[in-house]
């Protein structure tokens, strides 16, 4: 009997690369798949969860010495802001003390949770006013491993309670933030039945509500104006985030000087005695990072996919009459200037964020991240611009560009991962949320589970 | 058998719902097909293989040479108009690959 117990529920239902392909295999046949279809889908999550993995393990792994450096030479906390690493690290946290595979396993069981209890409000859309599903399942996956590890790491609770509290947590913010989101995207798109379901939702309904107050949208509609084509290559995922980790890692090299990088060239480090040039090795760490990152992304992208496919799916079935919350690059094609615009915007508003955080000597320093900057300040700038013209979508995004740095500073303060989300949401509504928790832990005497 | 590439900026989130799409569309019309999602930043591995490529017009830009038929859309998730765009594509250029 022990021996069936430990099999299914922490062998099979407690390991995520098994439990995985079970939703998997389980959302092909509700959707009246072939079985054929369902198990190679089944088998593609399980590989998908293992690549993540790998990336992920070798990013944090190597990312995490250029942070010992920073933090030997001069006393200053490192962090990373983007999406998926910020799950895995939040997994590895949870990982280190509940046993392998645990926190990817609850993660899991938050996301089919969080989902269910979001069909749940729309369908009592008479009392709750939530109208929308959130079906971007990248981000939901992200969002879902963030809110376990916030439950967790505050009130220490066990699994049952810790996936439903933090399921409706996750399920509030998805219905509440892309309902009010309905309105200006069904403005923006001309009538397309959808709304925006990411992970700056409460910064678009700000931008939406601010705009018309800046400026004219009439007048300065950024969409009939000419943009040069020279900055496009900034938009392409994998350059821009090679971009980043070069300049991030040469400010770092410079800061930690010459015993600080043959350091990172020793055995402890990245044991790369080889690469003698700076340069070289400057190349080399920055590529590896953003090699890595790829692999993570990768891994994810073989079973985001068939989850897409049967929330959506299960969505459609149950609930005919909701708004589909779909990614924010779904409205990019309605407004690609705008999109340049934030890009640029965003930018500058997160390099004056972190001037000012080396000027006023912050315990910590962040390294910036695409999906973070891009996404965000793009879409926030969609909403700015509709709303008020491009002079309103620069300011928004120039200060959207300051709370992402300031926001995520307080949140890595308070989680102590070495990355974070990044996100204007996670720079501010989650901030306040993890702050809430914390608040509650601490009242009870709970000590931080990890 | 076709080889279609939905191309987004990122590849996980619209790219990845537009995959969903356009699996179901080809289902529906009878077309066979290997449906893929990628970034425009990765497509070159992609292109090598690829048949029809289904992406919004302001990403065309990105997109490294190729030979694969373009089908270009700015709602990328309305399924209607996607199927109509994509059908009259594969009758045109694969008229062999549609039942």
């Amino acid at each position: 009997m022990d021996y069936i117990l430990d099999l299914l529920l922490k062998q099979i239902f407690g390991q995520p690369f098994l439990l995985l392909a079970i939703v998997v295999f389980i959302g092909y046949m509700a959707m009246k798949q072939k079985v054929s279809k369902a198990i190679i889908g089944a088998f593609k999550a399980s590989i998908g969860i293992l690549v993540m993995g790998m990336g992920s393990g070798a990013l944090i792994g190597n990312f995490g010495k250029l942070l010992t450096a920073l933090q030997n030479a001069t006393g200053i906390q490192g962090a990373g802001l983007n999406t998926y690493p910020t799950m895995t690290a939040s997994y590895e946290k949870m990982d280190a003390i509940l046993g392998e595979g645990t926190g990817a396993t609850w993660g899991i069981y938050v996301l089919l949770v969080a989902f269910l209890m979001n069909l749940v409000l729309v369908g009592l859309r008479k009392f709750t006013k939530i109208r929308a599903v959130y079906l971007t399942g990248n981000a939901m996956i992200v969002q879902c491993g963030i809110s376990t590890y916030i439950v967790w790491r505050f009130l220490g609770t066990g699994m049952i309670p810790t996936v439903l509290i933090a399921s409706l947590i996750t399920a509030l913010y998805w219905g509440i933030c892309s309902t009010l989101l309905i309105e200006p995207t069904k403005i923006i798109t001309g009538g397309a039945d959808l709304t925006v379901a990411h992970q700056q939702m409460f910064m678009d309904f700000v931008a939406y509500k601010l705009a018309p107050k800046l400026g004219d949208p009439k007048k300065d509609d950024i969409e009939k104006k000419k943009l040069p084509d020279s900055l496009n290559f900034l938009q392409d995922s994998i350059l821009a985030t090679l971009l980043v980790m070069l300049i991030s890692t040469a400010i770092i090299m410079l800061v930690i000087g010459k015993d600080g990088v043959e350091w990172l060239r020793s055995a402890d480090g990245f044991n790369q005695g080889g690469y003698k040039n700076f340069v070289v090795f400057l190349l080399w760490i920055s590529i590896t990072l953003t090699a890595n990152i790829w692999v993570l992304l990768a891994g994810v992208r073989m079973f985001v996919g068939e989850l897409m496919m049967s929330f959506k799916g299960i969505s459609e079935k149950l609930l005919p009459g909701a708004v589909a919350g779909v990614d924010c690059a779904a409205i990019y094609g309605f407004a690609p200037k705008s999109v340049v615009l934030g890009l640029i915007f965003g930018a500058i508003g997160q390099i004056l964020g972190l001037v000012l955080l080396l000027v006023f000597k912050s315990p910590i320093f962040l390294v910036p991240g695409f999906i973070p900057l891009f996404f965000d300040n793009a879409t926030i700038a969609i909403f700015a611009n509709k709303f008020g013209g491009w002079k309103a979508a620069a300011g928004i995004c120039v200060v959207n560009g300051l709370i992402q740095i300031f926001g995520s500073m307080l949140a890595v303060s308070m989680m102590e991962l070495t990355w974070w989300q990044g996100s204007a949401d996670y720079a501010t509504v989650w901030v306040a949320i993890i702050a809430i928790f914390k608040g509650i832990g601490s009242l009870f005497g709970i000590p931080i589970a990890g | 058998m076709l080889n279609i590439l939905c191309v987004c900026h990122n590849g996980m989130g619209t790219s990845m719902l537009l995959k969903i799409n356009v699996s179901n569309i080809c289902q529906e019309n009878g077309i066979s097909a290997t449906v893929e999602a990628c970034a425009h930043g990765e497509a070159l591995g992609f292109l090598m293989n690829t048949d029809i490529v289904l992406t919004s017009p302001e990403i065309l830009d990105f997109l490294p040479p190729t030979d694969a038929k373009i089908v270009a859309t700015t709602n990328m998730l309305n399924k209607a108009e996607v199927s109509e765009l994509l059908v009259k594509c594969v009758k045109e250029n694969f008229p062999d690959e549609i039942a």
